[in-house]
């Protein structure tokens, strides 16, 4: 009886890189800090990557890898999420049913706020992403809601993205009720799953750069700021949620819901970790 | 050369990397080895390299046996789907094990139940042993 299949990435991966320094607090309400985290994030990639500038972190693995750079580059001459935008556009403006639009649900009328999501809720208790106020206006105003995958609702936030190009991310953490679901989202970040018992920070910190089969995998830092990303193989735009669940199929862990609790708080946790760096998106992707 | 990965497997799943070695530890390295059916000692005491799944799926092969271990391969993975760290192919192996045990294959059906059991235990395990040592990871 064969039980064990095939560990072999997971092994190899957490393997290659062993942690030179390993944190010993920050895994409770009382000791998390997130700037801390934040800084030494970005400590940890600039000591890695010494010549990379920090603001070319928004561009991906493209920022490390000069081959599938000069790639990228070609495509995003005639960037193919380019009709998505003006798709999103005209949905974005075009009222519901009751005469009210997006516009009404956000501030600011929902143009140039991409780099305040997702935001900790008071009133909802909950993390709010941009996906999630987008369904939540729909709901309001007597709409159905959109899946939260692909299609129109990845065409809007792409739109509201572009509105926002050059906007710094701007992620807060008020109280400990948000602090719980910024540590929710972290340890999740860091916790192995699924078969080949990997973690995103094996693949996407630890891991950074690696080749996995025709890919290499892209550093966490600046990994919000480009979606929703219009990527070959879906010949698609995606959102993130979308991509966090292809990730964890990838080592055989069944993914998690879209804009469930737990993706939500990840969003949180791996948007806080991207402050101060540039909206980029819509973005595009192998 | 297959036979050897899940040692390295072992290296790394071993959630402790202090000197004394864990009666998981040697488990492991001794089933990467010999595979099952292998006795070992540990600290005095005779093991085997069984899981407990392959000596639940080694009792006789009837209909009764292995209706049984399937309801504990699906209570196994409920428990696991419960804390969100099921594994991609339990579920699928569960069916080939239901299929199996229609078509009147006891053993095979004990045999995919133990697999999709071991799965989801190993799932659960990995959900605690995540909270234990994700901060391990975290970069200072
Ligand atoms: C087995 C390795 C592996 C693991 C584990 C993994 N990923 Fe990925 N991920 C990849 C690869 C390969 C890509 C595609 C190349 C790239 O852009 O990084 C990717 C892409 C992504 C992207 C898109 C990057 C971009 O620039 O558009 C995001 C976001 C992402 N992963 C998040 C995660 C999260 C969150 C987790 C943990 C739940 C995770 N990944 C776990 C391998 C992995």
């Amino acid at each position: 009886m064969k039980i064990i299949t095939s560990w072999l990435a997971g092994a190899a991966l957490a393997l290659i890189a062993g942690m030179s320094s390993a944190a010993s607090t920050g895994n409770t309400i009382a000791t998390v800090d997130p700037e801390a985290d934040r800084l030494a994030l970005q400590a940890y990639f600039q000591k890695r990557f010494p010549e990379v500038e920090l603001a070319d972190y928004g561009n991906g693995i493209y920022a490390l890898d000069a081959a599938s750079r000069a790639q990228w580059e070609e495509l995003e001459e005639f960037p193919p999420y380019e009709f998505d935008i003006e798709e999103g556009e005209e949905l974005f403006n075009t009222p519901f049913a009751n005469g009210k639009s997006y516009a009404d649900c956000f501030e600011n009328g929902g143009i140039g706020v991409r780099q305040n999501f997702p935001y900790w809720s008071e009133q909802q208790d909950q993390v709010v992403t941009l996906e999630l106020a987008i369904n939540q206006c729909r709901t309001a105003n007597g709409e159905k809601k959109l899946g939260w995958k692909k299609g129109k609702i990845a065409q809007i936030s792409a739109y509201m993205a572009f509105t926002s190009a050059g906007e710094l991310i701007d992620i807060k953490v008020p109280n400990d009720k948000a602090k719980a679901a910024y540590l929710d989202g972290k340890a999740q970040f860091y916790s192995r799953r699924g078969q080949l018992n990997m973690s995103c920070a094996n693949c996407h910190l630890q891991g950074v750069n690696i080749p996995i089969r025709a890919d290499r995998t892209g550093p966490t830092l600046g990994h919000v700021t480009h979606f929703p990303v219009f990527r070959s193989k879906w010949g698609a735009l995606g959102t993130l949620h979308r991509r966090y669940g292809g990730c964890q199929n990838n080592v055989r862990g069944t993914a998690l819901k879209a804009q469930g609790e737990e993706y939500r708080n990840l969003e949180f946790f791996m948007s806080y970790m991207s402050n101060g760096l540039a909206v980029n998106g819509p973005g595009s992707r192998k | 050369m297959n036979k050897y990965l899940p040692l390295v497997a072992a290296l790394v799943l071993s959630s402790s990397t202090v000197a004394a070695q864990s009666f998981e530890d040697v488990f492991n390295a001794q089933r990467a080895l010999h595979g099952n059916g292998h006795a070992f000692t540990f600290e005095g005491e005779q093991y085997t390299t069984d899981h407990p799944e392959e000596l639940e799926a080694a009792a006789p092969a009837n209909a009764t046996n292995a209706k049984a271990l399937i309801a504990s391969a699906k209570a196994m993975h409920a428990e696991v789907k419960a804390v969100g760290y099921d594994w991609t192919l339990t579920k699928g192996i569960l069916k080939n094990a239901s299929k199996a045990l229609k078509a009147g294959d006891f053993q095979k059906a004990m045999n995919l139940a133990a697999q999709a059991k071991y799965h989801a235990r190993m799932g659960v395990a990995q959900y605690h042993n995540s909270k234990q040592s994700w901060l391990n990871m975290v970069p200072e």
